[in-house]
This record gives C-alpha cells, sequence and structure tokens, in this order.
C-alpha cells in the first residue's frame, strides 16, 4: 500500500480526535460521560485529568463546577478550549470558571493539597503507564478534600474468556478502522480496580458496560 | 546483538507501525551516583540498537513513552515531549540513583522537547546528545561535546539500504497476497522486483541530490510528479532493458509475457517513487503545497546564542561570532523540521508561508506533523 494514496485518504487532526472515539465506543462514551458527571454539584472544584478535547470538562461547566483541566497535548486542548469559549457564548458568560494546564500527570506536585471536591479522567489512565498510573492516584489522594470523588470512565479488559473472545472479536476490526480514518485508538487498563484501592481510595461503585470492555468507577477519600 | 538484529528484521516488515517497549529505566553497564543519565524514545529498535551500541558504557538509559515511535517522528509529531521526558524522570526513581541533574537527550527530539521548560519544572539541565547511537560513546568520552559531523543527519549507504528493504516490504506484502490468487509462479520474481528496484532507487539517491533546491524543468513533473528528475524512468528503462534482451538472447517468451513484466516493474517504480518525496532526510516533500513553509531568520532579535547551530540536523546555520549573530547559511539545505524555531529563546526564527504570512514560533511549537508529515496548521 502506498503512503501516498494513504496520505490522500486520511489526515489526522484533533478535531477528528471527537469522531473518532465516539465511533470506536459506538456511541456509549457520551452516555458514560453524562453519568459519571451527574454527581458533580453547583460550586465544586474539579480537576480533568487529560481533558484532551473537553468531553468532560464541558460536562462539569455545565453542571457548575469551578474546573481544572489538564492535558499534555497542547493542539487537543485548543480544541477543547474553542469548545468552551464557543460554550460560554452561548449560556452568557454565566458558567463556572475555568483553568487550562499543559501538563502531565507527573507535574501534579503544584496542586493544592485538599484543593478539590472531584477529579475525573476519561479515557486518560489507559493511556498511562503503570507508574504514572500509580504516581497519578496518590496525588489525587493528595488533593482530593475528605470525602471528595473520582470519577473514571475508561476502557478495560473485559472479564471472562467468552467475554473477551467476543470483545476481541468486536475491538480489533473496529480499531483498527478508527485508526486508519482518524489515528485515533485506545487501549485498555489492567486491574482498574485493585489500583485505585491501593490509592488508599475507596470504591463506591463500578458500572461495566454491554460486553464489558468499559467501565464507570467511582470512588471516593475517606480519612 | 541477537535481538537487536532480530528487531531491526522485524521492523523491515512493520516499517509504518509504532512498536513500543514499556517506558523504564534501563542500566547499562554498572552505573554508579555520577553516570551520565541519557534519555531515548520506546521505539523498539532504538532502544535495541542503544544497548548494543553502548554495552561497554556505564550509564542510566530512560527509556521515555514516545508511543512506540522513533525519536525524530515522535518529536515531530508531538508525541514525544518535555512532559514525557518529566514523566520518567518523576516515575522510573531515578532522582534517587544519581547525585547530578544533568540529562543528555537526543538532539533530534529537538523539534518536540522544550528543556527551559524541564528545567524550569524539575531542575533538570538538558544537553543535546548526538543524532546517532554510535557517536554516543564518543560524545560521552569528549566530555560531552558533539563535533559539528555527530550533529548531522547522514543517509548514508547502510541506512539507506535498511530503509530501502522497509520501504520495498510495505509493498511486497499486498503485492504478494495479492498474486497468491493471481498467479503464485510470479510471486518470487515480483519480490525480486520490488526489493530490486527499491535498493537501486535508494542507491541512486547522491544522483538526485544534485537536484535538490533547483526548480522543476518540467521533466520531473511528467515523470510522475516527481520534482527532481526522472530518475526512476531511467532505472525502469534499464529493467526493462534487463528483462528483454536475456529474455530475447534466450528466446521462448510470448509478447504477452513482456508487456505484463515490463508494466509489472512500471507499477512498481511507481508505487515505490510516488512518496518518496518527504519520507526521507533528503527530499522535501511537495505534497503539502499549502503548508510548505520556509525558515526565516530575524536578525534584528537574534543574539547568537547558537542554539539552532547545535540544533540543526542539517547544518544550514554559521554563529557570527564576531558581531553575535546567526547566518542562515545554507537555505537549500532546510528540511522544515523546525527544531530551530522551537528552540530559539527569542523567536529569532519562524515560518513563512508561500504567500509570506509568519507563523508564530509558539503556534510551531504546539501544532506538530500529522501521520504524513503534514503540518497541522495553515498559515491563516
Amino acid at each position: 500500500m502506498s503512503t501516498y494514496v494513504l496520505m490522500k485518504i486520511l489526515e489526522s487532526s484533533p478535531d477528528r480526535y471527537d469522531r473518532g472515539i465516539r465511533f470506536l465506543t459506538l456511541g456509549q462514551l457520551d452516555e458514560a460521560y453524562d453519568r459519571l458527571t451527574s454527581h458533580i454539584r453547583p460550586g465544586d472544584r474539579v480537576l480533568d485529568i487529560g481533558c484532551g478535547t473537553g468531553a468532560l470538562t464541558l460536562r462539569a461547566l455545565a453542571r457548575g463546577g469551578v474546573v481544572t483541566a489538564m492535558d499534555i497535548n497542547p493542539a487537543m486542548m485548543d480544541v477543547a478550549k474553542k469548545k468552551v469559549g464557543a460554550y460560554r457564548a452561548e449560556i452568557g458568560e454565566a458558567a463556572g470558571d475555568m483553568v487550562f494546564l499543559e501538563m502531565g500527570v507527573a507535574e501534579m506536585d503544584d496542586l493544592e493539597t485538599g484543593g478539590y471536591n472531584v477529579v475525573m479522567s476519561g479515557l486518560c489512565f489507559s493511556e498511562l503507564t503503570d507508574d504514572e498510573t500509580a504516581y497519578a492516584l496518590g496525588h489525587v489522594h493528595r488533593i482530593l478534600k475528605n470525602r471528595g470523588m473520582l470519577l473514571i470512565g475508561d476502557e478495560v479488559p473485559p472479564g471472562g474468556i467468552f467475554r473477551r473472545f467476543f470483545y476481541m472479536l468486536v475491538r480489533i476490526p473496529l480499531a483498527a478502522l478508527t485508526y486508519l480514518v482518524t489515528q485515533t485508538t485506545t487501549g485498555a487498563i489492567k486491574n482498574l480496580e485493585s489500583r485505585v484501592a491501593s490509592a488508599n481510595l475507596e470504591i463506591e461503585s463500578v458500572r461495566r458496560h454491554g460486553i464489558g470492555g468499559f467501565m464507570e468507577l467511582i470512588a471516593r477519600k475517606r480519612d | 546483538m541477537i535481538s537487536y538484529i532480530l528487531t531491526w528484521i522485524v521492523t523491515r516488515f512493520v516499517w509504518l507501525l509504532p512498536l513500543p517497549l514499556p517506558p523504564r529505566l534501563v542500566k547499562i553497564g554498572n552505573p554508579g551516583r555520577s553516570s551520565p543519565v541519557l534519555v531515548t524514545c520506546n521505539w523498539r529498535l532504538t532502544v535495541r540498537e542503544l544497548s548494543y551500541r553502548l554495552r561497554r558504557e556505564d550509564l542510566y538509559l530512560l527509556v521515555a513513552n514516545s508511543r512506540g515511535i522513533n525519536v525524530w517522528c515522535a518529536a515531530a509529531g508531538g508525541h514525544f515531549t518535555h512532559h514525557d521526558v518529566i514523566s520518567i524522570i518523576k516515575t522510573s526513581g531515578i532522582e534517587n540513583l544519581v547525585d547530578h541533574r544533568t540529562l543528555v537527550l537526543p538532539q533530534l527530539a529537538a523539534t518536540g522537547i522544550d528543556p527551559v521548560y524541564i528545567k524550569k519544572k524539575i531542575g533538570w539541565k538538558a544537553v543535546w546528545g548526538p543524532v546517532s547511537a554510535r557517536d554516543i560513546p564518543g560524545f560521552l568520552a569528549a566530555g560531552k561535546e558533539a563535533t559539528d559531523r555527530m550533529r548531522r543527519v547522514e543517509f548514508g549507504l547502510g541506512r539507506r539500504m535498511s530503509v530501502a528493504l522497509g520501504w520495498a516490504a510495505q509493498l511486497s506484502i499486498p503485492a504478494s497476497l495479492v498474486f497468491v490468487f493471481v498467479n503464485r509462479e510470479a510471486i518470487l520474481p515480483l519480490n525480486v522486483l520490488i526489493f530490486g528496484m527499491s535498493c537501486a532507487l535508494f542507491m541512486a539517491f547522491p544522483l538526485y541530490e544534485r537536484f535538490l533546491g533547483r526548480p522543476s524543468r518540467g521533466w520531473g513533473t511528467i515523470a510522475f510528479g516527481f520534482e527532481q528528475g526522472g530518475v526512476q524512468l531511467v532505472l525502469w528503462g534499464l529493467y526493462t532493458a534487463g528483462v528483454v534482451i536475456p529474455a530475447g538472447i534466450i528466446g521462448g517468451e510470448t509478447v504477452l509475457f513482456f508487456f505484463h513484466w515490463i508494466l509489472a516493474g512500471l507499477v512498481v517504480t511507481l508505487f515505490l517513487t510516488f512518496d518518496l518525496a518527504g519520507s526521507t532526510p533528503v527530499y522535501k516533500s511537495v505534497e503539502h503545497e499549502e503548508r510548505s513553509f520556509t525558515v526565516v531568520l530575524n536578525v534584528e532579535i537574534c543574539r547568537g546564542t547558537g542554539i539552532c547551530t547545535e540544533v540543526c540536523p542539517r547544518g544550514c546555520f554559521d554563529l557570527d561570532r564576531v558581531r553575535r549573530k546567526i547566518v542562515f547559511a545554507r537555505p537549500d539545505d532546510c528540511e522544515q523540521c523546525a527544531a530551530c524555531i522551537v528552540q530559539c529563546p527569542f523567536d529569532a526564527l519562524s515560518f513563512i508561508s508561500d504567500r509570506g504570512e509568519r507563523i508564530l514560533p509558539e503556534t510551531t511549537r504546539t501544532y506538530k506533523l500529522n501521520l504524513m508529515g503534514k503540518r497541522q496548521v495553515r498559515a491563516s
């Protein structure tokens, strides 16, 4: 296959990411994010880890949260900034305060201890290495207020042989197609629950989707 | 050594796909508290090559998360940044193992990594190591000083052949699969043609280089949109002669046989050369005309720090020590990799579009190249 031909078909760019992910998750993602962010109350200080193009950030703003959004990819974050700008114009500036930080999880030292009611993350932990995940969760515990919440929506390997086989059957062609069209892909994070628990965060609820490739996890800090 | 060779063979066939190793800290030899700390990408082949080339050294190698892509491509595409470097430093425990705070970064990552940010954020000072892994021992022995030669991207015969095989493999696999159903006997000669033609094309590169920077004379355009002369036509002609003459001497072949193989030669040559531009350190791509930018130097702002002379992989810049200014001496050699723009602390360098619009250095730092080597920013 000539890369020239590929080049003509494919042009990746951050604004394609949303479409890619929507396709890859067969539209389930929006509902999952809606459910997760429904726990945010007006005035909550919220941190969005790996905000990407701002899917969770916008929802948290709409719930009246005061959001800090962080990501290492400034081009993706530009898309999020544009969306937030458009949203604010639409509702007439009544949206909560908003800060964007270009940084990775290894740079969370600067964030205020006990400064957040909610930490949320969508499809970001699955992109981190094991060491980064442990590092990030340690900081999540530090920056959450007591009784503060951690909300994670991410891809996990499904449980059970049959489920796993069926999941692979659907997943592999879907992922290949999505990667070709948008250069977007996601990986699954293993043992998400035990990792969260070992960071001293108490798991409140876990919801797996359909064939089990996506997890919504809610945990709380209790000292 | 064995794993390096095996990885090299595998990467010929997965030429265009990421092939990651887990990001981690690798101890090479017996490093102590003052041993050098090097950073690299997590493309499997790079890590294997470094382990082999540095086998006589004592140092720490931090394999950062570049999403399984080689240093230059990952940095240019925004997949290997200062955030990834900070992450591997903070999460690998290297800070407890050494007393110093100096990093050696691969020079080709200069288009994506900001050493000033790293210094400000976590206090580590970065120096640019050489382009090529084989120069690292010499660089370390010289007290982390690189010669001008170490700062250049070379595209020598060995490397060209290495690329040629990967280049051929990406055509060989689909073509062979098709011919399983069409004509099995033709698979072997077809692959000989594909690999042979690819090697011939890359061997002939020094012939092309002479045409670089010259305006197209129409010949190249006639030769299937290839800007720098119809060398592939010449090669196809040679190949055709190579098929016709021996077959003519031996005899017994049909007209259809000649037609098939001469056509196959043309198709293969086209496929191999079509997208060569922009895929190597020799050619500029002619694909993205609307985003083909030119680097310009604003001499007024320049203070002659010489950082650009250090990070430019093509040696385009000279430092005028008397005037304390940079001279953009060899603009024709520029590849638009943007390392100089990204690294200049005074924003004295920037891209301009062919319509003369200036692209702010900040924009160049934010918007990288996509999978196809296209800058994701238009002059606006």
